[in-house]
């Protein structure tokens, strides 16, 4: 294989040349209420082949890997298209080519977990929930994937890459009145299935969120100082901030080069945010990008100040700056364009939760993301769980949190980041350029945000 | 060769659904003004449910020649399966034609590109300080579905769709105004210029930023923007809900549940539907459906499945792709123009808001009517037009109580927005969160 593609991705009549050839398998559960609804193996196997002519890109994907040489020249034939036309060229930043071998580091291999054991786990789970008294109904998914990708490009680069990728996402419903609730928990990693158990409490807590949430009233809407959860606080990072050290935001964009310039101050001393592919077991991790770099830790925020970004080679190149290891593809599919791996804010001085919210008249704790989107500059999420703080103290449980505010604004209004850095995966995933979902992780401490728009009644 | 196969199959199953899919699409992209890629696709997968000791098993592969391994997975996987309590489609004859233009396969990268430049090129000349974006693709496809009831569907498909805009990155006004559609036919230049020039026009009405104060407003509410505050009927008639009993429409059938000038059909064969389908993703044919018919609760949307759940007719609505398996869906959603006109709506609108494009709705409780999320591209309405736009500011509203009682009125003129065909809605008394 590594002498066929590596030969070929020289052959091609291009600047430059990648190809990529994956082969997975898939196992999936998933449980609606009683049921189990779906037991499911898949087998995805196609390629890629990536050109540049004359700093144009062409781009094909294929199921029937035959046809390769076929699909090839098409791609430069759609690049050579491309150059007629386009007034701009792309620059790919140099690096390094490399030979590599990436094998699993798997404590339990989830393909060697009987589906009999994987279902007698999850669909216990899943009584759990639907045994919690008001519990109407339930929805739980899991997956484990395996993949090998081959990836060779013309500069000399032979990469054989072995991984691992499992999530779960469990929901307890509640109705009451018209009104329902939800409740979730939720596990992820690629380097042990058994992270999957000894998950008992956290099922019996979904349920009674769910319960409790849907007796729960719709909060007052207005602005409000919101102290987030980790996992909220990782979400936010990675939504509102995340995305826009992306480099292919930036790169092509003078104004936007103004706005996010290096060495600008985005928030106060304590507040650090970074990006990492280096921790091994989270679904954030990867030894190399889907280009061939290697990747790393990539500082965004150090002590307030933008200090850089994520980039694939070709933002890195139309930059000026260095390729950080975030060319990401979600399949052979689509073609890697500048994603996220880990992106966390660091601990900060402000200790702990209590300390968070000592000081805190009015204001809202919110716990955990139903989901969230950004435009750039605006972003929504809503919470998975919510409780008013009063006078220092958390007080009633209040329902439809959905907060909302300028990214730049937020970052400003950061008034405390405690010392608890937390990070906990999950079954989602990523999505951008219809490229979903792929998988990420995000960690953070608690946080509190002054004057957050909370839409509400 | 198939055919030999599926015999075997089934022999060894108690009955059997087998589904190919093959397709081909191109697509061409400009990012910040650029001509950024052209793509091609060439995708295929095939996929079984086969059923055994009865219940059900799937398994799927995207190499079209592995039918052993797909078949025998899916034997494999039967025992631990959902109980087979419905079955697979029968033998039945399609119920209309749905539209496929072959020509979305013959796309030239050269005119596509040539098209491109040209929406590039008048955009930067509206707006020279703005970037341009813009996306214009098409395809085909093949779907074949085989049952043991006896189905055998093969379906042709095409799909054409662009997208173009105009953003920028200012410091507190970051702006993309965009127009858009997808169709199952070429769609003219001339329209896509049409819409380019009114995305060109709303970005110069954003350019200036107005304040706006927390309150409670008259609202118009573009198709776009329609087709959030829809979301709640569009999960609540979901067959999933239905069958599972989390729908608030579960006994609601026949009731009036909406303003009377509500009426929402479901139309496989609309000549200009994204969506369109003469079979479901079962092989069940589709047919034309008022699901909401003048306020009143008429129709869900199931699959073979969430049908025999609810006690229900199979309506044809299952959706999926090869790799997937079957969930009930709309296929285009058509919303039944008013009668008033644009401008007086406008003109009625006054001191409140036009909403064309919200942010992250997706995360809100549908199951409860509710509707949350940031206004991502909203304008404060003065004296009949968009007078400029209004940042920092969220919605929620619960759309089943401001769609049965707080239409003011609805236009005689329609939009697509993704695949529904919508007309604009002035509602009152919307209350609105800012960041006073």
């Amino acid at each position: 294989m590594k002498e066929f593609l590596t030969a070929l991705a020289k052959k091609a009549d291009a600047d430059y040349c990648e190809i990529r050839l994956e082969d997975s398998m898939q196992t999936s559960l998933a449980y609606l209420g009683e049921d189990l609804e779906n037991v499911q193996e898949s087998h995805m196997y196609g390629g890629n082949v990536r050109v540049v002519v004359d700093g144009c890109w062409g781009f094909v994907t294929f199921n029937n890997v035959d046809e390769i040489e076929r699909r090839m020249r098409e791609a430069v034939t759609n690049a050579r298209a491309a150059a007629r036309h386009a007034k701009d060229r792309s620059v790919l930043a140099q690096v390094q080519p490399v030979e590599a071998t990436v094998k699993l580091n798997v404590r339990t291999d989830p393909r060697k977990v009987s589906l009999d054991d994987k279902i007698a786990l999850f669909g216990g789970y899943n009584q759990i929930l639907l045994r919690h008294p008001g519990v109407t109904s339930t929805n739980l998914r899991y997956f484990d994937k395996y993949s090998r990708i081959y990836f060779a490009n013309s500069e000399g680069t032979w990469l054989d890459r072995e991984a691992i990728d499992m999530g779960m996402g469990a929901s307890a419903i509640s109705r009451k009145d018209g009104t329902t609730a939800r409740g979730s928990a939720s596990q992820g990693g690629r380097a042990d299935f058994d992270i999957f158990r000894g998950m008992e409490a956290e099922m019996h807590e979904a349920a009674k969120t769910a319960v409790e949430g849907a007796s729960a009233s719709v909060i007052e809407g207005g602005n409000y100082t919101v102290v987030c959860d980790p996992n909220l606080a990782g979400v936010f990072v990675h939504e509102a901030f995340g995305h826009l050290s992306e480099g292919d935001n930036v790169a092509d964009d003078p104004r936007m080069q103004e706005v996010l310039k290096l060495g600008r101050k985005f928030g106060d001393g304590y507040l650090n945010i970074y990006d990492t592919g280096l921790d091994e077991g989270l679904r954030g991790y990867l030894a190399y990008d889907d280009e061939g770099v290697k990747t790393e830790k990539t500082w965004l925020i150090r002590e307030g100040e933008l200090v850089g970004r994520l980039h694939s080679r070709e933002t890195a190149g139309r930059m000026g700056e260095k390729p950080t290891g975030n060319a990401r593809a979600i399949s052979y599919k689509f073609p890697p364009i500048p994603r996220m791996r880990n992106t966390c804010i660091g601990n900060g001085p402000h200790g702990s939760f209590d300390d968070l919210i000592k000081d805190v008249k009015l204001g809202v704790y919110a716990i955990d993301s139903a989901g969230g989107q950004t435009n750039g500059e605006l972003f929504t999420f809503t919470a998975g769980e919510a409780f008013m703080i009063r006078n220092g103290k958390l007080a009633e449980r209040v329902r439809d949190v959905t907060l909302g505010g300028n990214v730049f604004d937020t970052l400003r209004n950061i008034t405390g980041v405690a010392g608890d850095y937390n990070v906990h995966d999950s079954a989602g995933g990523c999505g951008k350029g219809g490229q979903m979902p792929l998988p990420v992780s995000h960690g953070s401490p608690h946080i509190k945000i002054k004057d957050v728009v909370i839409g509400g009644r | 060769m198939v055919g030999k196969n599926t015999t075997q199959l089934g022999a060894r199953s108690e009955a059997y659904e087998m589904f190919q899919q093959e397709g081909r699409s191109l697509n061409v992209s400009y990012e910040n003004d650029r001509l950024n890629e052209i793509r091609q696709n060439e995708s295929s997968g095939i996929s079984i449910r086969a059923v055994k000791s009865g219940k059900i098993g799937f398994s799927y592969s995207s190499k079209m020649d592995e039918f052993d391994f797909v078949a025998d997975s899916a034997i494999r996987l039967a025992p631990y399966g959902k109980p087979y309590d419905y079955k697979f489609a029968d033998k039945a004859a399609a119920r209309g034609e749905a539209p496929v233009n072959p020509a979305c396969g013959e796309l030239s990268v050269e005119q596509i590109v040539e098209t491109g430049n040209r929406l590039r090129d008048m955009i930067k000349q509206a707006h020279p300080e703005a970037l341009a974006e813009c996306s214009i693709g098409g395809g085909i496809g093949r779907t074949r579905i085989v049952t043991s009831g006896g189905q055998e569907s093969i379906e042709d498909s095409s799909s054409f769709g662009y997208y173009v805009g105009v953003k920028i990155a200012e410091e507190g006004n970051f702006l993309f105004a965009y127009r858009g559609r997808s169709s199952s036919q070429p769609i003219a230049e001339s329209e896509m210029m049409q819409n380019a020039r009114e995305a060109c026009d709303e970005f110069a009405a954003a350019r200036k930023t107005l304040p706006f104060k927390s309150g409670s407003y008259p609202v118009l509410l573009t198709p776009s923007a329609l087709s959030d505050i829809l979301m709640p009927i569009e999960v609540s008639v979901n067959g999933i809900n239905i069958a599972k009993k989390t729908s608030s429409f579960v006994d609601a059938m026949g009731k009036q549940l909406f303003d009377k000038r509500l009426t929402i059909t479901d139309d496989p064969f609309h000549a200009e539907g994204p969506s369109g389908t003469t079979f479901d993703g079962e092989g069940v044919p589709a047919s034309k459906r008022a699901i909401i018919d003048a306020g009143v609760l008429k129709g869900f949307v199931h699959t073979l499945s969430t049908a025999q759940k609810s006690g229900h007719t199979p309506t044809g609505n299952a959706q999926r792709s090869v790799s997937s398996l079957p969930m009930p869906g709309w296929h285009n959603m058509i919303m039944d123009a008013g009668t008033d006109d644009l401008a007086e709506m406008y003109r009625r609108a006054e001191g409140g808001l036009c909403i064309r494009q919200m942010l992250g709705t997706f995360t809100s409780n549908f199951l409860a009517g509710q509707v949350s999320g940031n206004i991502s591209l909203g304008f404060a309405v003065h004296e009949g037009r968009n007078a400029g736009r209004v940042k920092n500011c969220a919605l929620n509203v619960n759309a089943f109580e401001l769609l049965k009682d707080r239409i003011l009125a609805i236009s005689s003129k329609r939009e697509w927005a993704g695949g529904a065909y919508l007309p604009y809605v002035l509602v009152d008394a919307v209350s609105i969160s800012a960041r006073d």
